[in-house]
This record gives C-alpha cells, sequence and structure tokens, in this order.
C-alpha cells in the first residue's frame, strides 16, 4: 500500500516532468521547486496539470467500476470496455457530440446515460439468459455488442466533418488537451460513486459468499447489484466522457489487485483506488513519449497492456469464480 | 435372406459386383448419383439447388449493383454498356467504375465467407471465424505497415498474409493444448485482435493526418480503396482455394465429429489441420489485403449457406456464393443509402452483423457450437 503510493507520486511528478515541447525535465522540475520561467510555468500548471489530475481520476473511475463489475456479476473477465458499457457511453456522447451539444456537464451526463443503459443491458443479458456461469460468453456476448456500438459511432464520424474532427482522437481514448472545467465537470458525479462504493462496500463483499448468505446477513441483494449499476454507470459515464473509452484498465487493475491482496473486495477495492491511476498515467506518460512530439491514444496502449492479461487469464486452466 | 443372398456370390469381379450394387441399391435419399464406368459420384440434389438459388440471386444483386448508383442505368442499357455498345458515358460507368469494384465485391466476399466456412469446420465453433479470433486484424496491422513504410520491400498482400499468419499463429499456437472449441479460445482470439488492432492505431499515429484520413476508411473495411495488385492477388487466390477446398471438402465433412471419429474415417488430422489453418489464413489475408477486414461477412457467409443447406456436408460452394452475395449487398447498400456519402462496407457489415453475433450467442438452450 505504501509502496503503491510512493509509486503513485513519482508517477505524478514524472508526468508532469515528461511531455512534448521545449519544457525540459529540468525546468519543469524547477517550476515544481517554486523558480521556473514562465513558459515552463504556463506548460506544467496549464497543460500538464490538468491532465494528470484527469488522468488520475479516470485512472480511479475505471479501476474502481472494473472491480465492482467484476464482484457483483462474479466474472472476472467483467470490465467496462469488454462488455460495452464504456461504448454505450461512447456511442451517447458521439450522437451529443453530432447533435451540437459542447457543454462539458451536458456532455457527461449523456455519457453516463449512455453507460447506464450499457451496464443494464449487459447485466439483464447476464440474468435472463442465465449466462453468469459462463464468465467467457459473456464477454463475447460484450465484445459483439461493443462492436456493434462501435461501428454506429463511426457511422456518426461519417456524417459530418465537425463531429468528425472533434471526436476522432476521443473515440479511441486519450487525456490530450484536455482542460481544468472537464474535471470539475466530473467531480461531483466522482464524489457520489465514492460514497455510494462507501455504502455498498460491506455487503458487496457479504455478496460474495452468495445471496442467501448475504440475506442472512441482512443485506439486500438487489438493492445492492442496483447500487453497483449506479455507481458503476456514473464513473464510467464520466470518464468516458471526459476521455474516450480506454478499454482494458477495468481488466487489468482489479486482476493486478486480487493478485496482490486476495479476492476480498474491500481490500481490493483500496488497491484499485491506486493502481487505477498508475496504470492510466504510465499509459499516459508512455503515449506522450513513443511517438513524440505527435501523440498516441491513450487506449492503444492500455489495449497493448491488457489484451496479454485478458488472454492469461482466459487461459488459466480454471476461472476463478469470485 | 434374399437380400443377403445378392451379396454373397463371389464369383463376379469386384468392379462388376460394384456397378451391380450400384444399380440395384437406389442412391441415398435426396442424392442424384452420376455414373461413368466404374467411377461414380452422388450429388446431393438439395446443394445444386441451393446453389442454383444462390448464384441466381448474385447474377440479380450484381446487375443492381451496376444499374444503380449516383447515376441510374436501366438494365437493358447495362447490358449494352458491358458488351461494349453502349453510348460511351454509361460504357465508362459500368466497365471503368462499377465492373472492377463489382468483381472486388464477388472475390473479396466468395474469400472471406470461404475462409470462414473452413476455420468454423476446424475449430468446430460457428463462431471462430477469422474475423472474430484476430486474423484480419493481424493482417490489416502488417498491411498497413506496408503502406506507412514499415517493410516497404513487401507489398500489402504479402504483409497481409505474413500477419494474418502470425495472428494465426498466436491464437492457436496458445490453444495447443486446450481445445479450439470452446468460448476461451475465441475470448483469447479476441484479446489478440485487440492487440493488433491497438498495433494498427499506433501505425495510423505516426503517419500525417491527411494519410491517416486516407487510410481510416480502409481500417474498418472498404471497397473504395482496392489496387489492382492486391485484387489481382485475391483473384488468384480464389482460383487455388476454391479448388483446394473442394478438394478438403471430405475430410472437412469428417473433421466435424470428434477427433477420434475423423481420425477413425481415416483424416490425416494433423496434416488436413494445418492445410485447412493455412488455407483460411491465405483467403482472408488476400482479402483484407483489397477491401480491409470485413470480417462480419466471414461470418454471415456461411451461416446464410448452412441455414439453408443440409446438414450432411459442408458446405463450401455455398458459402462463397453467400459471401459474395452478402458483399455485394452491403456494399450497394453503403453506396446507396445515404449518397453521396458512401459508407464504408465494413461498417455496414458491423451493424448487420453485430446483432446476428449477439443473436447466436444468445439465443436460449441450443448449443451454439
Amino acid at each position: 500500500m505504501m509502496l503503491l503510493l510512493v509509486l503513485l507520486a513519482a508517477m505524478v511528478i514524472v508526468s508532469l516532468m515528461l511531455g512534448a515541447g521545449e519544457v525540459t525535465p529540468g525546468r519543469a522540475l524547477a517550476v515544481l521547486a517554486g523558480h521556473g520561467d514562465d513558459e515552463a510555468t504556463f506548460v506544467v500548471g496549464s497543460l500538464r496539470a490538468p491532465r494528470t489530475l484527469i488522468g488520475i481520476f479516470v485512472g480511479i473511475s475505471l479501476g474502481l467500476a472494473g472491480a465492482l463489475l467484476q464482484a457483483v456479476s462474479r466474472n472476472p473477465l467483467a470490465e467496462p470496455g469488454l462488455l460495452g458499457v464504456s461504448a454505450g457511453a461512447a456511442f451517447a456522447v458521439g450522437v451529443a457530440l453530432w447533435l451540437g451539444a459542447s457543454a462539458a456537464t451536458l456532455r457527461i451526463a449523456v455519457g453516463q446515460v449512455g453507460a447506464l443503459l450499457g451496464c443494464l443491458a449487459v447485466l439483464s443479458v447476464v440474468r435472463l439468459r442465465g449466462m453468469g456461469g459462463d464468465p467467457v460468453r459473456l464477454v463475447l456476448a460484450g465484445a459483439a455488442f461493443s462492436a456493434l456500438l462501435a461501428s454506429l459511432t463511426s457511422l456518426l464520424l461519417l456524417f459530418d466533418q465537425r463531429t468528425a474532427d472533434e471526436i476522432r482522437f476521443w473515440v479511441v481514448g486519450s487525456l490530450a488537451g484536455r482542460r481544468l472545467e472537464d474535471l470539475l465537470a466530473i467531480l461531483p458525479s466522482l464524489g457520489l460513486a465514492l460514497g455510494i462504493i462507501v455504502v455498498i462496500a460491506r455487503p458487496l463483499a457479504a455478496l460474495a459468499l452468495g445471496e442467501r448468505v448475504a440475506s442472512g446477513l441482512g443485506h439486500h441483494p438487489g438493492r445492492v447489484r442496483l447500487l453497483v449499476v449506479l455507481a458503476v454507470a456514473l464513473m464510467v459515464g464520466a470518464a468516458t466522457a471526459v476521455a474516450g473509452p480506454i478499454a482494458f484498465v477495468g481488466l487489468v487493475v482489479p486482476f493486478a489487485a486480487r493478485a496482490l491482496v486476495g479476492p476480498d473486495i474491500r481490500r481490493a477495492l483500496w488497491i484499485c483506488l491506486l493502481l487505477g491511476p498508475l496504470m492510466v498515467l504510465a499509459a499516459d506518460i508512455i503515449s506522450r513519449l513513443v511517438v513524440a512530439p505527435s501523440e498516441l491514444p491513450i487506449g492503444v496502449l492500455t489495449a497493448l497492456i491488457g489484451a496479454p492479461v485478458l488472454v492469461a487469464v482466459v487461459r488459466a486452466r480454471r476461472l476463478p469464480t469470485l | 435372406m434374399e437380400s443377403l443372398e445378392r451379396f454373397a456370390p463371389r464369383e463376379t469381379t469386384p468392379a462388376e459386383s460394384r456397378a451391380a450394387l450400384a444399380e440395384d441399391i437406389p442412391p441415398p435419399l435426396g442424392h442424384w448419383r452420376l455414373a461413368a464406368g466404374d467411377i461414380s459420384l452422388l450429388i446431393e440434389r438439395r446443394a445444386l439447388w441451393v446453389g442454383a438459388l444462390l448464384l441466381l440471386a448474385l447474377l440479380v444483386a450484381s446487375l443492381a449493383y451496376l444499374a444503380l448508383g449516383t447515376e441510374r442505368l436501366a438494365p437493358p442499357v447495362v447490358w449494352r454498356a458491358l458488351v461494349g455498345q453502349g453510348d460511351p458515358v454509361a460504357t465508362f460507368l459500368v466497365q471503368e467504375l462499377r465492373l472492377p469494384r463489382l468483381v472486388a465485391a464477388w472475390l473479396t466476399g466468395a474469400a472471406f465467407a470461404l475462409a470462414g466456412c473452413l476455420m468454423q469446420t476446424l475449430a468446430r465453433n460457428r463462431l471462430a471465424t477469422p474475423g472474430i479470433i484476430g486474423i484480419d486484424n493481424g493482417a490489416t496491422a502488417f498491411a498497413v505497415a506496408s503502406v506507412v513504410g514499415l517493410g516497404t520491400s513487401l507489398a500489402p498482400p504479402a504483409m497481409a498474409l505474413v500477419g494474418g499468419a502470425t495472428a494465426a499463429a498466436i491464437t492457436f499456437g496458445l490453444a495447443s493444448g486446450g481445445d479450439t472449441r470452446g468460448y476461451r479460445f475465441i475470448v483469447a482470439g479476441i484479446g489478440i485482435g485487440a492487440m493488433f488492432g491497438a498495433v494498427t492505431q499506433l501505425l495510423l499515429a505516426q503517419i500525417d493526418i491527411d494519410s491517416a484520413n486516407a487510410a481510416y476508411p480502409w481500417t474498418v473495411g472498404t471497397l473504395n480503396a482496392r489496387t489492382g495488385g492486391a485484387v489481382l492477388a485475391l483473384a488468384g487466390g480464389c482460383a487455388m482455394g476454391l479448388p483446394l477446398a473442394l478438394a478438403l471438402a471430405r475430410s472437412l465433412g469428417n473433421m466435424r465429429f470428434s477427433n477420434a471419429i475423423a481420425q477413425g474415417f481415416g483424416v490425416p488430422l494433423r496434416r488436413r489441420r494445418l492445410q485447412v489453418l493455412s488455407l483460411a489464413v491465405v483467403l482472408s489475408a488476400l482479402a483484407v489485403a483489397v477491401a480491409g477486414p470485413v470480417g462480419m461477412v466471414g461470418l454471415i457467409g456461411p451461416e446464410i449457406a448452412r441455414s439453408l443447406s443440409s446438414s450432411r456436408s459442408v458446405p463450401l460452394i455455398a458459402s462463397a456464393l453467400a459471401g459474395a452475395l452478402v458483399m455485394v449487398l452491403a456494399d450497394l447498400v453503403g453506396r446507396l443509402l445515404l449518397a453521396p456519402i458512401e459508407l464504408p462496407v465494413g461498417i455496414v457489415t458491423a451493424i448487420v452483423g453485430g446483432p446476428w453475433l449477439l443473436w447466436i450467442l444468445l439465443r436460449p438452450s441450443r448449443n451454439p457450437a
């Protein structure tokens, strides 16, 4: 835990230090120490700092959402990006952009509604068809669902050039050019989601023992599930509206958290809180460096990191049931 | 007893007795027997009908493809233009613009669907088409690499072949030991596909924005950006691939059963698997080099063919015909629906194929394997 915290702090400093442009790590460090020149102060304070903060919040959202989805669906492969929750949010935001909405708050609300619908679609499929026992098949259905929504989103891209320019980079996920207002717009919903998580952490841990046990302990499984869906939609919708659909963070982070502290959801959530930002910031930093001076969409890097983890989880002889 | 005695006499030569059998015993239900001396051939009546039906539909769709567009032509005008006796404008439109694209649609559709059918039979899972298990994405990534300038010594079709083979090797390599029947194999394939998709994005991010915008439609699948060389390579691949697939048809029919049964039928499994896999990779990679990853055709084509055909055999020809039909129709819809904006055919097939895929997965009770 302490180690992760130190790592995260180091990552934040690195994120402030590195990037395209004339401002070298040394000058950026000078700004952090309190005596930088104007240009460096501007680059670090107005460009890199908001981006880093947004990266932190996006990481927290996606990591926690993945952990919650996995716990509630008892499926180690449940992931907002793979199951179509992010795709739902992305499609909704694409429609909003196409219709001409540009206000950040509106975009986020629309993204959350899309995420909610995507989340409900996925979970109702699990419950209706009794596919909870077949994690892999659920992922396949989610992949088909995502692919469908993704092509509908690219359809919007073709409709008009203005939308295309606005969402071309956004649609693969990127933290580039995000402003402080975007961050302020997602803070309330993130706070609300964190509040929900505090309330449901204990019941959720009880739910891991089975529905009967949870009911016996005085919890309401149905209500818990509903709250989880709400929290996931709030977080994924906000994260997607700001940064675009970033896949695999919600898969890798809880996977690593479980490997570190075991299956207890309460402890895993704490670790996810740190690991999520760590992964997103790391991916973002690499995305800035690898093809400098241009940038890679961060979604490309999370896919490159996440796909092998997905394969590893699937190839495990016995899928760990949660 | 009487029927037993008929088999008993051994004075006749084997050839004579086979001929006698052929005359006495009627062909299996729903088949015709073509016999020429010692050799006889069973033809499934239904397969013939299905093939004729699909061919007719394909011809009608092709005529519509040539006739419709921003400039509409009446069918007789199309015909005169085809044989070179129409007015110059119509002749140019049909012969120079629409016909080459139609041919590309035929070839890519047939190749994708045939590859899909082969792969489905190989993995014994109808979702295990090259598009879904990442082979198309591998081919795309390598072809884009060739366009971007890495490995320029190889043309896009060759690079697509390398990429498809790489992806197939990784996916099937990961599945070795495990069976290719289950869904785990497919999800692993989706992971590999996502990785190669990311590589494609990575490559596109390195070129200037105009070239990236030009390459974008191809990465979702379009017939608009085809090049003559790639089409020629694909035509060669199809001309060799279809007979090869038909030569493998008998083994394929037996490979639908469990390994033990297939081996009992005398199928050299290891060799056949490799042959079928290579053929499927070659066909889909060459098709990707022409049209980009339109993988859904590999799922939809065989699906249509299978629902029309009887379950006795693997519907190879019907799959190829159905795939060509789907491709022609999808591209026609993409050209017409929002004209003058042209929808890439990959998006049309994804919008049709996505719900189809979900339906296959979520259908109650029946085992979709």
